[in-house]
Parts: structure tokens; sequence; C-alpha cells
């Protein structure tokens, strides 16, 4: 039985800002929400479900502009959507293994991003697709790198009276790939006790561009720059490679959770975050 | 608000009820229209036991809303038969022993026919794949992966005579 509370539907965006503002919970799929509330974890007494708001419908993919998506698209949608497989195969990785087909079905982008798990599946990918999400508050709205997004431990660039509503990410570039490696205990259903994202951009041999982010790495989702900086610019080497699986624990802090010990998140960082670079370059070479 | 009138769709029957809107689609089922065929095992959207289908997408009951179905089709377990005759997937089901305690069946069955309705020749690892929401502690899942695969060639055959 889920706790009492009073229940609001509303269209206008504005006014769910409010009811936000107010210390209504949003909720969108529900997969998190509901989660905690059932569990006890969650009494909110207002809830606004934000399905019903256009401006956070819909989503649409453009070669010059690439992805335009509102909150509500959900993993599923991501899923089968053939653009997606093409040219941001890490989101296709991440958002394909996310929970179960039911969880996929409800379970939103904006919902995933806005509870902030340091194990969100489709986080990493967007960050190295350089995602930027479009938050709106009753009167304006305002842009911000998703990488710029977590501040702390479940904590948001986001005040109280401001909503996720839509999140943009960059046409793909010419010779770029990407790839997600979630690492499970087991296969089906269950949070990644480590996750690598990568994304490259090549000039011949050269990595022009690169991007990683980690999964449960961290207290929040993560970008590791660090190791970027060393790859951009250098021919693709097997040596280079591994000095960035190396490179990488430098600028990680994962933590011993009854998932897995810290010792063994670093052994599997350092691997994947060669095996995720190697996929993302196979990936751009065949673009 | 606390209540809420919603005017829904189920097995092709249209229900309009006055509910609490803390009330989930599943508890709406069981207790408000007595279809207990869909069953409740986690309430946390772990096991799939609860699973229906909402204009087609298979959902877990016990993480949505009842308040949210108004205007909406709910397909649930009660709701295959047709005209006294099983669905072809539950006909499968049963000829090859794909049933053991019965708990996760309905479940099984509309994850099932959501699936061949987007990939109706589906493979063993799509069916793997396809049905990680759906937890059976009894059957080991291989006779309900024959079943499926059953019934999409008969399912096949069907729109081939047609
Ligand atoms: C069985 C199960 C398995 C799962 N497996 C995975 C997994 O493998 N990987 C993974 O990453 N996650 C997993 N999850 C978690 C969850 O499904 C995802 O985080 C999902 O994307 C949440 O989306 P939602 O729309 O359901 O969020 P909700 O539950 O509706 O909301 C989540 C949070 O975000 C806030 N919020 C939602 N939308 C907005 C918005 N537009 N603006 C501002 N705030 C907003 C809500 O207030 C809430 O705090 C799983 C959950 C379950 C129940
Ligand atoms: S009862 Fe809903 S998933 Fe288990
Ligand atoms: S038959 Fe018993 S849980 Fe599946």
């Amino acid at each position: 039985m889920l706790p009492k509370f009073d229940l609001y539907m509303p269209t206008d965006l504005a006014e769910a800002c409010r009811l936000k503002g107010e210390g209504a919970k949003v909720v969108a799929g529900g997969t998190d929400v509901f989660v905690n509330m059932h569990g006890g974890k969650d009494r909110s007494d207002k809830v606004v479900d934000v399905k019903n708001i256009p401006q956070l419908q819909g989503h649409s993919f453009s070669p010059e502009n690439g992805l335009d998506l509102g909150a509500l698209t959900t993993h599923r949608d991501i899923e089968l959507w053939d653009v997606i497989k093409k040219h941001y195969r890490a989101m296709f990785e991440g958002c394909s293994r996310v929970g179960s087909v039911q969880i996929r079905t409800r379970g939103t982008l904006g919902g995933n991003i806005c509870n902030g798990a340091p194990s969100a599946d489709s986080i990493g990918p967007m960050m190295v697709h350089d995602a930027a999400v479009v938050v709106a508050g009753p009167a304006n709205e305002r842009i911000v790198p998703l990488k710029d997004f977590y501040l702390g431990l479940k904590q948001l660039d986001m005040k109280e009276d401001e909503i996720l509503k839509r999140i943009l990410i960059p046409a793909p570039k010419a010779h770029s790939g990407s790839f997600y490696i979630k690492y499970t205990r087991r296969n089906a259903m269950d949070l990644a006790l480590l996750g690598v994202s990568a994304y490259v951009e090549l000039d011949g041999d050269i990595l022009k561009t690169v991007r990683i982010a980690l999964t449960t790495a961290a207290p929040t989702p993560i970008r590791a720059e660090k190791t970027e900086a060393l790859l951009i610019g250098k021919p693709a080497s097997e040596a280079l490679l591994t000095a960035a699986g190396k490179t990488v624990l430098t600028e990680s802090h994962p933590r011993s959770s009854w998932r897995s010990s810290a010792e063994f998140r670093l052994a599997l960082l350092e691997e994947l975050t060669v095996q995720a670079l190697q996929e993302a370059i196979a990936q751009a070479k065949e673009a | 608000m606390q209540n809420i009138t919603i005017h829904t769709i189920v097995n092709n029957e249209l229900y309009i009820r006055t509910i609490p809107v803390n009330m989930t689609l599943l508890q709406f089922l069981r207790e408000d229209l007595h279809l207990t065929g869909t069953k409740e095992g986690c309430d946390e959207g772990e096991c799939g036991a609860c699973t229906v289908l909402v204009d087609g997408h298979p959902m877990n009951s016990c993480l949505v809303l009842a308040a949210e179905m108004d205007g909406k089709h709910v397909l649930t377990v009660e709701g295959l038969a047709e005209d006294g005759r099983l669905h072809p997937l539950q006909e499968a089901f049963l000829e090859v022993g794909a049933v053991q305690c019965g708990y996760c069946t309905p479940g099984m069955l509309l994850s099932g026919i959501a699936m061949l309705n987007l990939y109706p020749h589906p493979t063993r690892e799509q069916i793997r794949k396809e049905m990680e929401g759906n937890i059976c502690r009894c059957t080991g899942y291989e006779r309900i992966a024959d079943a499926i695969l059953l019934a999409s060639e008969r399912l096949a055959g069907e729109t081939e005579a047609h």
C-alpha cells in the first residue's frame, strides 16, 4: 500500500514548477519514487505527476542538431530507436540494460538523471555524448551541461521549483564512436557494480576527442577528465590505452558495498576502461 | 486531490470507478475489480508477477497508479481467452508444461504476448532478454521459452492461413 498523498496531474509546466516548489514530489515513470514509497523511505504527502506536460514529451533527431529528448523519453524508447544504435551506441548499451522491459517501458531518462544514483545506466553514456539538460523554472529556463549537473551525493544543480524539461545531445561527428560496459553479477535485472562509458573521435589513427564517464565509481556519475587529457592528440596504441586504465584509478573513488569491495571495483575499472575505449575506437573506425 | 474518477477499459470492458489516488493499478485490478489473476510478488518491480499490458505495453502494475489509467486500455490474464478458447500462448504453456505452481504464469503470459507482438519470430536469446523482468522459482525457464517458441510458430501459421 502506498502512503496517502494528494495527487496533481497538471498539463502546465509552470504549475508543476510551483507545486514542486511547495514540496510536492515529482513523479514521471515512478520506478524509483513508488519503490521508495512502498518501502517507507519516501513519505511525501503531495505528488505531482508530470507525464501530461507537453514540453516534457516527445523525442526527435536531426543530423544537424542531434537529439532533442523530452525528459519523459523512456529507456525503451531509446533501446528501440535505430538512430541510437547507429550513432549513440553507448546510450543503447546503457538504456537497453536498465532493469527489465517493464521497467524500461516506464522509467524515463529524466527520472534516471534526477534520481542521480551513482549506478544510473543512462547518465554516463549521455555524459560522454556531451549531453546538456534544459532545466525549467516557473519563469525562465537554463541549460546545464550534464557533467556539471551533479554537485554531490544525490545533489543536483536544480532549484526547488525547477523541473528537468529536455535533454540535448549534439549531432554525431564524423569518425566518432561510443560504448558503455556495465558490469553486473548476473546478466539480467542487476544494478551496475561498475560501468565505463567511452566516446572517441578519430583523425586517422589519432584520438582527436575522447570522453570517458564512470558509473558506480564515485558518489555521483563522473567524467574522467585527467584520463581524457592523457589520451587526446595521441595515436590509439595498446600501450596508451593500458596507461589510461592506470590513470583512471587516480580520479575515481569507488566504495565498498554489499555488492562489491572497493578493491574489486578498482580492478574492474582498470580493465573496463581499456575495453570500453577499444570498443568505442572500433565503432569509430566503422562509422 | 485524494480521489479520482477514472474511465478505463479492462479486457474490453469499460469501468467507471472513483478510487483513492494512492491506489496502485495492481490493487485496483485485484481488490476493486476482483480480477485476481494478476499476482503480487514483491511490490517493487523486481518479479514481474504483476505484469499487465497498458495500451499494449508491459508494465509492473505494482508501480503504476490506477489514477493514470483514465482513458487507457488494460489487458490482464483474464482477457486472453476468446470465445472460450485459450490464447495460443496459454495453450502452448499447458502443452509443454511451462506451468508448475503457476504464480508467475499470468505475468509471463502478458510479457510473452507483448514480446511476440514486437518480435513475431524470436530467437531463444531474444526470449531470454525480453523476459528478464519475469522471475520463476519453479520451472528453470526452459519450458517457458519452449512454449513461447511453439506459440510463435502457431501464430505465424495462423496469420499465413488468413
Ligand atoms: C526493478 C528495478 C530495476 C531497476 N534497474 C535499474 C538499472 O538497471 N539501471 C538504472 O539506471 N536504474 C534502474 N532502476 C531505477 C529506475 O528505473 C531508473 O532510475 C529510472 O530511469 C527512473 O525513471 P522514472 O521516470 O521511473 O523516475 P521516477 O521514479 O518518476 O523519478 C525519479 C526521481 O527523479 C525525479 N524526477 C523525475 N522526473 C523529473 C523531472 N522531469 N524533473 C525533475 N525531477 C524529476 C523524481 O522526483 C524522483 O526523485 C531500476 C528500478 C527498479 C524498480
Ligand atoms: S509485484 Fe510488481 S514486480 Fe513484483
Ligand atoms: S511456475 Fe512457479 S513461479 Fe513460475
